[in-house]
């Protein structure tokens, strides 16, 4: 740091003391998981020799010294990805996890753990590499698209990395027990049993450490912006590729060594940051070692939680579990970091001068959709019409599914509607703001703290935990006229922090984890009629409610300001719509699990469809959003029939690639 | 002269680390179009946000006679209508529902969109001219149509005072005539009072009928456009050397020296 401003926080003692005590911190708990294996007296000497060590030594040896080391430098790696990314996409919000880079790398080796074990005999790294080139690019080819802009770069990354683990838990049910290991890998276990996995991620980080010290200052010339940069004749799109290439090189060498940390990459550079570091060179400097404090000081807790309880578990759960709150946290001191203006607009989406016809052709199609459903069939060897009495033998069966996919549909289709609306952000949805994940949890509370729960009980458990989640992030982001990046920011905390508590619980291994891990994907096998026609009240009921409330609505996108001098109770306003659309969601949660895209895609499918008015888009979202969860369920039942898919899943494989095609348009 | 449209006493707005607003007192009067000028960061966008109660603040200010904290919220539109800086992107709306937002503290969340409601929508379109334009969306106006448009809006909300912040900010200079014309002639016309917070001195000079000048957060001068056009208050306004032309039949304008 060259430049001190006169404004500036005098940074650097209280920096140094901070970064020695959390040092200081982590040694302590590391030594203390090692002085309990092993007293001081009996620790190997060096050099390491296995064929001199007894069986204490070798486990200290060669176990908990690489592990040690092991954080430190995936701590650090994932640091330096985290800030490269953010860097050269400008954007706070960027890091391995939240581009869908971590997730890209856990679905190529569930793949080849499953169809082609052959390949991982080459070895992890090059199956883990490719799958995360493969999401980065798919990311980043569409964020070129839309000149980087931020909110866009995340939802794309999110939506790929939601994706890839829909797939890769699908492959995980349909494998049983045998993944469960790639399932305690998804959250990051940082066990090693030699160096090996300490000289080959050092290596990793030296070279990417030397490379970025050459990207520092093209870097910071490309912080100008991608225009100023070309002005001051930088090959603009080279630098990116070469960073961008460092970064996901980095973080797909953890994810292949480790598995998935979570958001290390996120909390380092942000956390640089407040500590007052300003500056490309500083950031990529302080952030690797910060993020090896963050991972050392995890993995630490983890060690000091096994040494007390025996219970042991990944170190990339807790990561996820600092990582949510720390980031918001962070949330109110993140300020400026977005240029105005980056966000590029997409041209005006068309509008129907008669919506009601094609309502009532939503409508119709929906009954038709309905109807053919309940008739036709699969059976061994072809598709049936089903005659009289196989109808009557299976509507009792089939109806109450259908009708309760289609209402919860319709309900995710409504809280994303309103959510939109409400925070002005066309990207807002239930599944993006953490809500799913609130509800998930939710359901999680209930399972376990509950012998043999009832479907009331756990609907009730996962429609709190969505309010609640969607309370939290509106009590985090209202204060500030909630700009979009900030809401995604506290939504993906909020969602980190679900995921790891389920990674933790998952990891534990237990039967009911199976029964969540399940419910995660969405089924609406289990349902009964009771059950479908509760929902479908539900449904009928938040729609009745969003057409009262649809002044509120024309308004509200508007802004504060505007909504506010029209005399709009803003307060009133915000926690109802925000009460409705959590309940919608716990409500369609319950079945479908929290891995759909419906919320997202229903809402933009009807304005796309040219319903601009804010009743005509509310009863299109609806109606597109249950005939959706219909061609889900109806893809889930026959893909891969006698079998049966998860729903969820099968929405998220329509709905996903569906909004990645949306946000490859061109910008007009 | 009539009651005073705003008494505003001591008025103070902090945000954390800094005074924005340092005990302004100021009496403004109904019917006039007053400019709030001053340089950069002077706080006259706070002044007037403050003004529309869109911001906390500290102090006394009357709006009508009426603690503006007593005001229930529809109330208070019903009197008073705001324009924020840079109007958002009214997505998807066109001009007729746009001005039909206005009506909200009328009819509020759940009642009648009455003949009432449409007539005063009508009223609004026609009187800021843009009959022609009522079913296009906002999105694909121009800056200064659409400018028009946020203005019907006001203007059917019926309220007899209006608070602009910079409404002509990103205006050409013939749409920015364009729409203070139309103010001023609301005002003039229809017995209206408008607060705008201005840039251009001699826009403000030009169709303000009273001038409240601030710097650094206090009040430095409050009079006519006469008073303002003077090098010295210019000086003392916006630090800058600046020169007065006068014109023969035609008000002076300033340049900076």
């Amino acid at each position: 740091m060259s430049l001190a401003g006169p404004r500036k926080p005098r940074p650097a003692v209280h920096v140094w003391l901070l970064g020695l005590c959390a040092a200081l911190l982590a040694l302590m708990l590391w030594q203390d998981a090692a002085l309990r294996l092993l007293p001081w007296g009996n620790w190997p000497g060096f050099p390491l020799d296995p064929a001199r060590m007894g069986l204490d030594q070798i486990r200290l040896g060669f176990g908990l010294m690489p592990r040690g080391v092991i954080a430190l430098v995936a701590g650090a790696a994932l640091g330096l990805s985290g800030a490269i990314l953010q860097a050269v996409l400008r954007n706070p919000v960027a890091d391995p996890t939240t581009l869908g880079i971590s997730a890209g790398a856990q679905l190529a080796l569930v793949l080849a753990t499953v169809l082609a074990p052959s390949l991982l005999e080459i070895g992890r790294w090059p199956v883990a590499m490719t799958g995360a080139m493969l999401a980065a690019g798919l990311v980043l080819a569409i964020g070129a698209r839309r000149g980087f802009a931020p909110v866009t770069m995340v939802i794309v990354g999110m939506l790929v990395g939601m994706t890839a683990s829909a797939i890769a838990t699908a492959v995980t049910l349909a494998q049983g027990e045998y993944l469960l290991s790639l399932v305690i890998w998804n959250g990051g276990a940082l066990v090693q049993q030699d160096w090996s996995g300490v000289r080959a991620l050092s290596l990793v980080l030296i070279c990417g450490a030397a490379l970025a010290s050459l990207l520092a200052r093209p870097l910071t010339v490309l912080s100008l912006g991608a225009e100023g940069a070309r002005a001051l004749g930088m090959n603009v799109a080279l630098i990116r590729l070469a960073a961008v290439a460092v970064a996901v090189v980095l973080a797909a060498a953890v994810s292949a060594e480790l598995g998935l940390i979570g958001f290390v990459g996120l909390a380092a550079p942000a956390l640089a940051r407040t500590l007052g570091l300003r500056g490309v060179g500083a950031l990529l400097i302080a952030s690797p070692l910060i993020g090896a404090l963050i991972l050392s000081l995890c993995d630490g807790v983890v060690l000091a939680v096994a040494g007390a309880s025996g219970e042991m578990f990944p170190t990339g759960a807790l990561t996820g579990l600092i990582g949510g709150p720390l980031l918001i946290w962070l949330l109110p001191r993140l300020r400026g970091s977005t240029p105005p203006g980056t966000e590029a607009a997409e041209g005006p989406p068309p509008r129907r001068a008669r919506p009601g016809r094609l309502l009532a052709g939503l409508a119709v199609a929906l009954m038709l959709a309905l109807l053919v459903l309940v008739w036709i069939g699969r059976v061994p060897g072809g598709w049936a019409v089903l005659d009289r009495h196989s109808v009557a033998q299976f509507l009792p069966m089939r109806l109450p599914r259908l009708i309760a996919a289609a209402s919860a549909g319709a309900a995710l289709a409504l809280a994303g509607a309103i959510l939109q609306r409400l925070t002005a952000n066309p990207l807002a949805s239930p599944e993006v703001l953490g809500v799913s994940g609130g509800a998930a949890l939710g359901y999680a509370a209930v399972v376990f703290a509950v012998a043999a729960p009832g479907a009331l009980l756990l609907g009730a458990g996962s429609m709190a935990g969505g309010t609640l989640a969607l309370a939290l992030v509106a009590a985090f982001t209202g204060r500030r006229d909630m700009p979009p990046e900030r809401v995604l920011l506290a939504g993906i905390a909020v969602s980190a922090l679900a995921s790891a508590v389920l990674a933790a619980i998952m990891a534990a291994g237990d039967a009911r984890s199976w029964q969540i891990l399940g419910w995660l994907s969405g089924s609406s096998s289990a349902v009964g009629m009771a059950g479908a026609g509760a929902l479908a009240v539900t449904a009928a009921l938040l729609l009745a409610m969003s057409l009262v409330l649809r002044r509120w609505l024309a308004v509200l996108p508007l802004g504060d300001g505007v909504a506010g001098s029209l005399g709009v109770p803003l307060r009133p306003a915000r926690l109802g719509l925000i009460a409705l659309s959590g309940l919608a969601t716990g409500a369609a949660t319950v079945l479908v699990g929290p891995l759909s895209f419906v919320g997202l895609m229903a809402p933009h499918l009807a304005r796309r469809a040219g319903l601009a008015r804010p009743a005509d888009q509310i009863v299109g979202a609806a109606l597109i959003g249950a005939l959706l969860m219909l061609a889900a369920d109806f893809g889930a039942r026959m893909a891969g029939f006698p079998y049966e898919l998860p729903l969820g899943l099968f929405a998220s494989l329509i709905g996903a690639p569906r909004l990645l095609v949306l946000m490859m348009r061109r910008v007009r | 002269m009539s009651d005073p449209l705003f008494e505003i006493d001591a008025l103070c707005v902090d945000v954390p680390g800094r005074r924005l607003l340092h005990g302004v007192t100021l009496r403004l009067l109904p019917g006039r179009v007053t400019g709030l000028i001053g340089h950069n960061g002077s706080g006259k966008s706070t002044l007037l946000r403050s003004l529309a109660r869109q911001i906390p603040s500290r102090g006394e200010v009357r709006f009508e006679g009426r603690h503006l904290s007593q005001w229930p919220a529809r109330d208070l539109a019903r009197r008073m209508a705001f324009l924020p800086q840079s109007p958002p992107p009214a997505e998807g709306m066109s001009v007729r529902e746009l001005a039909a937002l206005g009506r909200y503290p009328w009819h509020g969340a759940l009642g009648r969109f009455g003949p009432r409601d449409h007539r005063a929508v009508a009223d609004a379109i026609a009187e800021c001219g843009l009959e022609a334009l009522s079913d296009r969306l906002v999105d694909t106006l121009s800056g200064g149509e659409r400018q028009r448009a946020w203005l019907a809006m006001m203007v059917a909300q019926q309220a007899g005072t209006l608070l602009l912040d910079e409404p002509i900010s990103a205006l050409d200079i013939a749409h920015a005539v364009e729409v203070l014309s139309l103010v001023r002639r609301m005002c003039h016309a229809q017995g209206r009072s408008a607060v705008v917070v201005l840039h251009d001195v001699n826009m403000a000079a030009r169709f303000c009928d009273e001038i409240v000048a601030l710097r650094q957060g206090r009040l430095i001068m409050q009079g006519g456009p006469a008073d303002l056009m003077r090098p010295g208050m210019l000086q003392q306004i916006y630090g800058l050397e600046m020169q007065v032309i006068a014109r023969d039949d035609a008000p002076p304008v300033a340049v900076p020296a």
